[in-house]
């Protein structure tokens, strides 16, 4: 992976090609025979056909190549796309990249084109914002929980603190309650500090068949991996206070993994929001409804407990390389099972990555063994 | 920015709030579907929901989507209509008098100029009481 970061003189295909390097120098440069590109928005780059440019960038025409998209969620499901052509049989090799730039272009531009994760006959024709939507979950969760906004807050707190300690991060400064509450209202209640940054970034993995686990000599198991979606639109949605599709999504590849919520040491989430954090905590089952901000405020998720929640800083203060993000995810916790990453360090056998597209609508989880 | 053959496409549905009631199970989504979201059926018919209803959640942006610069502060609900739940702009209130609970009612407005130029009319919501504006 890439630092997180505004990367104004790095081109998407030269991070994509950082990312992939990285990758392939942990395997001895062996070949990969498909190229599979998670990204959401290069067209706001003017540039498509990401699968061709990259793999044409990096020495691999020929192969395989193909781009996945899921929203905000589009890293996850490239990873569930590269897993799945192993398991079909089809291919032994692949290379999973997440890329995306999102700080091109000027900052409206990029919020307009994140919002194309809602639905554009019903929601955007309103003028709402990726962040409204997610007020409105927030203002609900709030009022029907009676969770207070400190509470939320402190994720925010917590996240920065993890995240100054990993070099990748985007925002390795420590924050406080008070940079939180203070900060400008976006869409009330979500002030700028309860969300993520825009960010640019790259993460790659070197997916392999068991036959050429070998080509490694730290392989990490995908023990399971499950997807499932939701209405990208709110209001036809049957619960507002959480994400089905997270939890669908959590307890298929828990199944396939054969294991339990209560087996997973480490976890990456997708905490776009201090709001989505709670949600999702909830939904996967980490927490009961209504509780997880109570669980964090008491400790709970800190390095040192299990499972310890976004050791990276999460997508607040690692940053939201939005296509990326969910192969960021995969990265850091393989690193973690590892032994190896550079931040906060957690011992660990078993981790979970979760990464969501819109509110909730396209949710991927994997997890990951040593 | 929308297009006016969006808006043209939608129109009734938009204006009239259509939502789709499944005949098997009985379940009543907006924006409507082609299948039930629930039990999957497509044995489903279009209905008019009421124009009255109450708002579940509501947020104020500061920050909306390119265009709708003029409506900002931009006031976003969720409102409970009937069996369905719609996502629309409250209008003639100031933010800080919303609050969740609160009953509101459908009205006709203006909203933001298509990429074509066009000036859309679009489904909004007031406060049912005007006293609470």
């Amino acid at each position: 992976m890439t630092k997180v970061d505004k990367h104004t003189e790095t081109s998407l295909r030269d991070l994509a090609a950082e990312a992939a390097f990285k990758a392939l120098d942990e395997v001895g440069n062996e070949k990969p025979e498909a190229v599979v590109v998670g990204n959401m928005l290069s067209s706001l780059i003017e540039q498509e056909n990401l699968a061709a440019l990259i793999a044409d960038h990096i020495g691999l025409r020929g192969v395989c190549g193909l781009k996945v998209e899921g929203a905000c969620g589009s890293g996850g499901v490239a990873v569930l796309a590269g897993y799945s052509m192993i398991a079909s049989g089809l291919y032994d090799r692949v290379l999973v990249i997440g890329v995306e730039k999102l700080l091109e272009r000027p900052t409206p531009d990029t919020l307009r084109g994140l919002a194309y994760a809602a639905d554009a006959d019903y929601e955007l024709i309103y003028g709402v914002s990726f962040a409204g939507l997610n007020a409105l979950i927030m203002r609900y969760y709030m009022s029907k929980y009676d969770v207070r906004r400190e509470e939320l807050a402190l994720w925010s707190v917590i996240m920065h603190q993890n995240g100054a300690k990993n070099p990748y991060a985007q925002l390795r400064n420590e924050i406080t309650l008070e940079t939180v509450l203070s900060s400008p209202v976006v869409a009330d209640p979500i002030r700028l500090y309860d969300a993520c940054p825009l960010s640019d970034g790259a993460a790659a993995v070197y997916i392999t068949s068991e036959d050429w686990k070998k080509v490694s000599d730290t392989p990490i198991l995908v023990a399971g991996v499950g997807n499932a979606v939701d209405s990208p639109d709110l209001s036809s949605r049957v619960s507002l206070d959480e994400f089905y599709a997270s939890r669908i999504s959590a307890e298929k590849a828990l199944r396939t993994a054969k294991l339990d919520i209560k087996d997973i040491d480490v976890a990456e989430i997708h905490d776009a929001y201090t709001i989505t954090a709670a949600v999702s905590l909830e939904s996967i089952g980490f927490a009961e409804k209504g509780k997880a901000a109570k669980l964090w405020s008491e400790g709970r998720f800190r390095p040192g407990d299990k499972p310890t929640i976004n050791p990276s800083g999460g997508l607040k203060s690692r940053g939201h390389p939005v296509g990326a993000t969910g192969v960021y995810q995969v990265v850091e916790v393989a690193m973690q099972l590892r032994g190896d990453f550079p931040g906060v360090s957690v011992p660990s056998e078993i981790g979970l990555t979760q990464n969501i597209g819109g509110v909730g609508s396209n949710v991927t989880t994997i997890v990951l063994r040593r | 920015m929308t297009t006016i053959q969006r808006i043209w496409r939608i129109k009734n549905t938009l204006l009239r709030l259509l939502s789709t009631r499944c005949l098997d199970c009985g379940f009543v989504a907006y924006p409507p579907k082609a299948s039930c979201p629930k039990c999957g059926s497509r044995r489903l018919i279009k209905e008019e929901l009421p124009k009255i209803g109450e708002v579940l959640s509501y947020t104020v942006i500061n920050v909306p989507l390119r265009g709708f610069e003029e409506f900002t502060p931009l006031i976003i609900c969720l409102i409970k209509l009937g069996e369905a739940k719609v996502l629309a702009e409250l209008v003639d209130v100031k933010p800080g008098n919303v609050h969740i609970g609160m009953k509101v009612m459908a009205t006709l407005r203006r909203s933001a100029k298509t990429l074509d130029g066009v000036i859309p009319y679009v489904v909004k919501f007031r406060p049912l009481s005007l006293g609470s504006s």
